[in-house]
């Protein structure tokens, strides 16, 4: 019981979702606004709570949760992508008569990725990765007179409840062969996985599983539609956030569990990175929506993240893990940039089906310049120019798979990065070089700031890197301790 | 490889196996049968929708309101709730000490949690019948 101030996050974000939305059901509309408010103050909290207790270590409720600098660095993650989430959306549900039913599911979701960051135990984490996708199920759908909103969320339901089903088939298999749910109790019982084909089963059931969340190619299918229906707050929480939840469930379950059978696995997400990264890059250059575009390029990311698996040395998984650092505060900043476009674009009553248009981005350095500046610096980081997160991370990930002597690999992956540069400087062009239409658009505050969060996020990681490497590194020691 | 094929597992499975062939005989067999040995008609009362013996009034597809499906949900929200307390009440029936104060204090908040879910159901008025 003493180590329940270790789990204060988690009860700080839970406790916060039930107060919105038991005061949010008793407002009336117009005063609802302030239930972002005390969404925020929540999600500071927490974060305050999660880098007091940065370097703590413990096991608690029967081993089944761990926290480690590993868990603490996702909850990290986690955090600060629901902090800008719930700051842009203070605008994105002004006047809305479900604000409380929005702030109390991004706060659960937020909830079940944490989870999912400490479990130690696969029942656990399976029931937090279901508790992150049902919120976010629900999230996606959230504008329900908007088919394209409706069509996101019954896609990405019936794909998360397939590669649910997938997981936990793999799951019981590892069960059925080791006898235990428990992530170190089953690298300790490896030896019957690795004498028979149950454990190739398993490996091909759990990256199916995991995948489907991280949206590797062939298993993306849903991503680029769900992206571009859903509210851009949301696709940001999305991209951003839930996304790097099944990457740490995936860094635990492969790593510390089925260390044992790394040649089958490694095998595997050396080919799924190639493919990923090259499918999302060569098909984000053709998208005019920027949403659809952005998502692709999420695609692509997730396969320059999975390269962490193929190196598997402690210098690739700190470049990796810190990745997931940079990328969700420049793909959460990019978007709310679009959030703002197409905030902007409803305003002006555009006769557009596509709000997120490229068209709609003519002229912003104009019309919106502190949007554009912002969402400038995030696409250059993702596409990898210095002095940003973006460029900080690649150079780690990339440098340690050369040292590590797999230079096809790294030329692979520089070589995507050089042609995602194309469709991320035409973005660019059309803000800076076309002429705009209409009058300069006043920025709503809310998204501002988070824009700034974001900024500040993206900039610190690239300009002083040396706090944010050594985190990662911290947390890559707990994946290798193992080894 | 071989250590499946070869397990006793495998071989206790046979019987699924056998249950399975069966399974996927029996449905067309009795087709076969019944078409081979039943009579047949053919008058216009045979093509006429079955409603219990009485004639059919109005069409088969008809609109019923979705409160029944929010029921529903709400019913096996709450059934699933009190399937937990079963299991929880066996384990720690006839403990002392300290782990059963911290099993009421766990179980307490679970059913908290729920029922704060049991009163935005009933502010939102999905208890309510016929909302107008």
């Amino acid at each position: 019981m003493v180590d329940l101030m270790l789990l204060a996050p988690e009860i700080i974000i839970a406790l916060t979702g039930l107060i919105v939305l038991m005061i949010g059901i008793f407002m009336g509309s117009s005063s609802k606004n302030v239930l972002g408010y005390i969404a925020t103050a929540g999600f500071l909290a927490a974060l305050a709570m999660v880098i007091g207790n940065f370097s703590a270590s413990a096991l608690m409720f029967s081993d089944t949760l761990s926290v480690d600098p590993l868990s603490q660095f996702f909850k990290l993650v986690f955090l600060v992508v629901a902090l800008i989430v719930s700051v842009a959306s203070i605008k994105y549900t002004e006047d809305n008569t479900d604000t409380e039913i929005f702030y109390a599911l991004v706060l659960f979701a937020t909830f079940g990725m944490m989870f999912v960051a400490s479990a130690n135990d696969l029942m656990v984490l399976f029931v937090a990765f279901e508790l992150a996708s049902i919120a976010t199920y629900a999230l996606a759908g959230f504008e329900k007179k908007n088919p394209r909103s409706v069509e996101a969320s019954m896609k990405y339901l019936l794909m998360g409840a397939l590669s649910a089903a997938l997981l936990l088939m793999g799951i019981s298999f590892v069960y059925g062969a080791t006898g235990t749910t428990s992530i170190p109790g089953i690298a300790q019982n490896m030896e019957v996985l690795t004498s028979n084909a149950i454990g190739l089963l398993a490996i091909v059931l759990l990256i199916a599983g995991f995948g489907f969340k991280i949206a590797l190619v062939p298993f993306h299918m849903w991503a680029p539609d769900t992206y571009q229906g859903s509210p851009s707050v949301v696709s940001a929480l999305l991209a951003a956030g839930s996304k790097k939840m099944a990457f740490v469930a995936a860094f635990k379950v492969f790593i510390v569990a089925l260390l044992a059978i790394q040649a089958d696995w490694r095998m595997a997400f050396a080919v799924l990175s190639v493919v990923t990264m090259t499918y999302g890059n060569v098909v984000a250059l053709s998208q005019r929506s920027v949403k659809r575009m952005l998502a692709y390029s999420s695609v692509a990311q997730a396969g320059y993240i999975s390269m962490a698996f193929v190196v598997l040395t402690p210098m690739a998984l700190t470049g990796g893990i810190l990745y997931t650092l940079a990328h969700g505060f420049m793909k959460a900043g990019a978007f709310i940039a679009t959030a703002a476009v197409v905030y902007m674009v409803i305003k002006e009553k555009r006769d557009t089906e596509i709000p997120d248009h490229l068209d709609n981005f003519k002229g912003l350095g104009k019309k919106m310049p502190i949007t554009a500046l912002c969402l400038t610096v995030f696409v250059l980081a993702l596409a990898g120019i210095p002095p940003t997160a973006g460029y900080m991370s690649k150079f780690i990930l990339f440098s340690s798979t050369i040292q590590s002597g797999m230079v096809w690999l790294a030329v692979i992956a520089i070589l995507n990065s050089a042609l995602s540069l194309y469709y991320y400087a035409r973005l660019v062009r059309y803000m800076y070089a076309m002429p705009h239409e209409g009058e300069k658009v006043s920025e709503p505050v809310p998204y501002v700031a988070a824009l700034l969060i974001s900024l500040v996020g993206v900039l610190a990681i690239g300009l002083w890197p040396e706090p944010f490497v050594e985190i990662a590194m911290q947390a890559a020691s707990v994946l290798v301790g193992g080894m | 490889m071989s250590g499946i094929v070869n397990s006793d597992i495998v071989y206790s499975y046979i019987p699924v196996a056998v249950f399975l062939v069966v399974a996927l005989l029996m449905p067309p067999m009795t087709m076969l049968i019944v078409k081979l040995l039943s009579p047949r008609s053919t008058g216009a009362e045979k093509y006429s929708t079955y409603e219990s013996g009485s004639v059919p009034t109005g069409p088969a597809r008809i609109q019923f309101n979705v409160e029944y499906y929010l029921y529903a949900i709400a019913f096996v929200l709450f059934d699933i709730e009190v399937l937990f307390l079963y299991p929880w009440a066996m384990i720690y029936r006839g403990n002392t000490g300290v782990d059963t104060t911290v099993a009421v204090v766990e179980m307490l908040v679970f059913i908290f949690v729920l029922l704060f879910g049991y009163a935005f159901l009933w502010k939102k008025g999905a208890l309510k019948w016929m909302k107008n």
